[in-house]
């Protein structure tokens, strides 16, 4: 199902939750929504859920408006541990699945292939509260995912997941995209789902500063860094040839040029070779928080960036 | 899935978790304990049957003994005669206990012993009966026919016309416990409500119910639950107590009793119906489940001031003003009707009236609440303001 909203807006009293907000998820692509704290994310997933009635715009699946039927068989993950405590792991995933429309039989089934894929099979008895913390974010995850939804949004999944658990998360999230589902997840983390996500949405304070694929965005971005390992003899006048192209460096040991986005880096390292020996060279693109702070507003500082 | 599919699950699974925890199953056996208290523990303190002993010298006359035989049966006491030699013993079978009183002999000349610190029931019975004895002797030696005598003793007293605030002091007393068995149990169900709304909110497993199911569904469902669950409880302490009030005469409690009870349990239903839903709306405004005591202290004031209004006034005069006033108006009734109807001077067309007026405005609050719960779960972070919610 592609997934789509446009022009959403929404607010909290006075406030601008969101403020225009276009998104476009395709299924068989994880898509990463990301922004700082209150940017808007949590809203927006709610909004595109049907949990809150967006104040303008709407949300299409495969290009006509989303039904109560549609988002009957979607799945969502909170971000908080949407778990009934007392609750034993395999009656909390039975119970989603009939929520969803599944009969008992068939919901019983879901339930212990799905805790058996996320190895939790041994606990289908245990009540949720007894399982540790990576547990039950693996069950919760399992409650969004037990009556395989076509579309599946996921808010702040990984937050305070250690790398493994993350990593596994990951590759259970990876299994429904490459089985066709539309697949939404959101972080704060902006550089820890640049390798995850193949497709970003960036909010900030309700507003959308960037979206497409990462490796493009990235890419194409005008804070790349050309490393060149040029001698320090060589003439340096073929650098005035690229309009725009900035020195962030010059040692020893060689330069570092910041390109601008219409420059290709490769005719820099052509021009580069013809002026002395090029022994080292690499391009070094801007991580994700890297380009939020170019894309934002100057006042959103509160993103986790590693720069 | 169908509107009733959804209720049914969600109603289901509230049963299921709090039918298994260890709380719910405390405090259902407490009050099924209070309730077969409420019956058991008069038996056993029961004094039995009250019995008076007279003594008199020599054999009591068989019409004396008739006599007062014929007051226990009207009296509901026992006599049992002993006789003594002299009255010298018919004053020490008094003073050792042996006997409640001694009678010297039949005439107005004789001396009637009673104990010094017994109760002055039966001295006064055994001296109304020798005095009659002996003015039947003495219209008998003026010359009197028996028939004449029958015809004056015949001469019946004034008739008794019992007058009080209530119709039976027994039955308001047993409306004035049942009242408070209803303030305590709709005071706790709208509690487990409240709680078990406020705690689906703050894990946000309500914003994942919402995405399956319509916010009515999800309401419906846990007042079901939560309802059924508050029942149990009010039937574990009603049934027995119901039971033994019909089956047992020892309280000497009118029969209707029973019947209060078993219809203070419909008041319960209605009542919990009403405000189960202003309970689960106030419930959805908070952001922890720790804040539920002061969201829903609207709602337990009401409760409170319209129990206080049943156990304050009502009880004392049933048909004041403010009593009929409070039994009539929705918010109120539930509690302070039961209590006037025990009174036993309530008109049946009000007390259809007034479960009539609960039951629609128990329709109206949940609509009301529907709206505020469905907008309250949506909005997390802080405390909701009701007026928020019911502004836009």
């Amino acid at each position: 199902m592609l997934l789509e909203a446009h022009h959403l807006a929404h607010h909290f009293g006075d406030r601008a939750a969101l403020d225009g907000v276009d998104l476009r998820v395709r299924p068989g692509v994880l898509t990463g929504l990301l922004g700082p704290n209150g940017a808007g994310k949590t809203t927006l997933m709610r909004v595109l859920l049907g949990v809150i009635e967006p104040d303008a715009g709407q949300v299409l699946v495969d290009g006509r408006p989303v039904t109560y039927a549609d988002r009957q068989r979607w799945g969502y993950m909170p971000q908080e541990r949407g778990l009934y405590p007392a609750m034993p792991a395999g009656a909390q995933l039975t119970y989603f699945a009939r929520l969803h429309g599944l009969d008992r039989a068939s919901a019983h089934a879901r339930a212990r292939a799905l805790l058996d894929e996320l190895g939790l099979g041994e606990r289908w008895a245990d009540k949720a509260e007894k399982l540790s913390g990576g547990m039950q974010q693996r069950l919760q995850l399992g409650t969004a995912l037990v009556h395989d939804p076509a579309v599946v949004v996921l808010d702040e999944p990984f937050a305070g997941l250690d790398p493994v658990a993350v990593e596994e998360l990951a590759g259970t999230l990876r299994a429904r995209v490459a089985a066709g589902r539309t697949v939404l997840l959101s972080s704060h983390q902006l550089d820890l789902v640049q390798d995850l996500c193949e497709e970003i949405v960036m909010i900030d304070q309700g507003r959308v500063v960037l979206a497409g694929a990462v490796a493009a965005l990235r890419a194409s971005s005008g804070s790349r860094q050309l490393r060149l390992g040029l001698d320090p003899s060589a003439p340096r006048d073929w650098l005035t040839g690229f309009p725009g192209l900035v020195v962030v460096e010059d040692r020893v040991d060689g330069l570092r040029l910041a390109l601008p986005a219409h420059v290709d880096p490769l005719a820099v390292l052509d021009a580069a070779r013809r002026a002395g020996e090029v022994h080292d060279f690499g391009l070094d693109l801007p991580t994700l928080s890297a380009l939020f702070l170019a894309a934002a507003a100057p006042t959103s500082t509160s993103a986790e960036v590693s720069v | 899935m169908s509107f009733l599919d959804g209720v049914r699950l969600v109603a289901g699974r509230a049963i299921r978790e709090g039918a298994t925890s260890r709380s719910w199953r405390i405090i259902t056996a407490i009050t099924l304990m209070i309730g077969v208290a409420v019956v058991v523990v008069p038996r056993l303190l029961s004094p039995g049957e009250t019995r008076y002993t007279i003594a008199t010298v020599g054999d009591a006359p068989v019409a004396l003994v008739a006599q007062l035989q014929a007051a226990g049966a009207a009296g509901d006491f026992e006599v049992r005669a002993v006789t003594v030699t002299d009255p010298v013993a018919a004053e020490a079978a008094v003073r050792d206990g042996d006997a409640d009183v001694a009678l010297t002999a039949v005439s107005p000349d004789a001396t009637l012993y009673v104990a010094a610190n017994g109760d002055g029931t039966f001295p006064a019975i055994v001296s109304q009966a020798v005095l009659g004895l002996s003015i039947t002797d003495q219209l008998g030696r003026a010359g009197l026919t028996s028939a004449q005598i029958a015809e004056i003793q015949g001469t019946a007293p004034p008739e008794q016309v019992r007058v009080g605030r209530v119709a039976d002091e027994g039955r308001a007393g047993v409306g004035f416990v049942t009242g408070i068995a209803l303030y305590l149990a709709l005071i706790m169900a709208g509690m487990m409500i409240a709680t078990a709304v406020a705690t689906e909110k703050s894990s946000r497993i309500s914003e994942v119910l919402l995405t399956a199911m319509r916010p009515t569904q999800l309401l419906v469902g846990t007042v079901a639950g939560m309802g059924a669950l508050a029942l149990v409880q009010v039937a574990a302490l009603a049934v027995p107590a119901a039971i033994g009030l019909a089956t047992n005469d020892l309280l000497e409690l009118p029969a209707a009793t029973a019947s209060d009870i078993a219809l203070a349990v419909v008041w319960f239903l209605l009542g919990l119906l009403m405000y189960a839903f202003v309970f689960a709306a106030l419930g959805a405004l908070v952001d922890k489940p720790a804040e539920v005591g002061a969201a829903v202290m609207p709602a337990n004031l009401l409760l409170v001031a319209s129990y206080m209004l049943g156990i304050v006034v009502t009880i004392q005069d049933p048909n004041a003003w403010l009593s009929v006033a409070g039994s009539l108006f929705p918010l109120s009734a539930p509690l302070v009707m039961p209590i006037r109807w025990a009174s036993g001077l309530v008109p049946t067309w009000q007390l259809v009236l007034a479960m009539a007026l609960v039951a629609a405005t128990a329709v109206a609050l949940a609509l009301l609440g529907a709206r505020v719960y469905a907008r309250g779960l949506t909005r997390t972070g802080r405390r909701v303001k009701l007026h928020e919610v019911l502004a836009d």
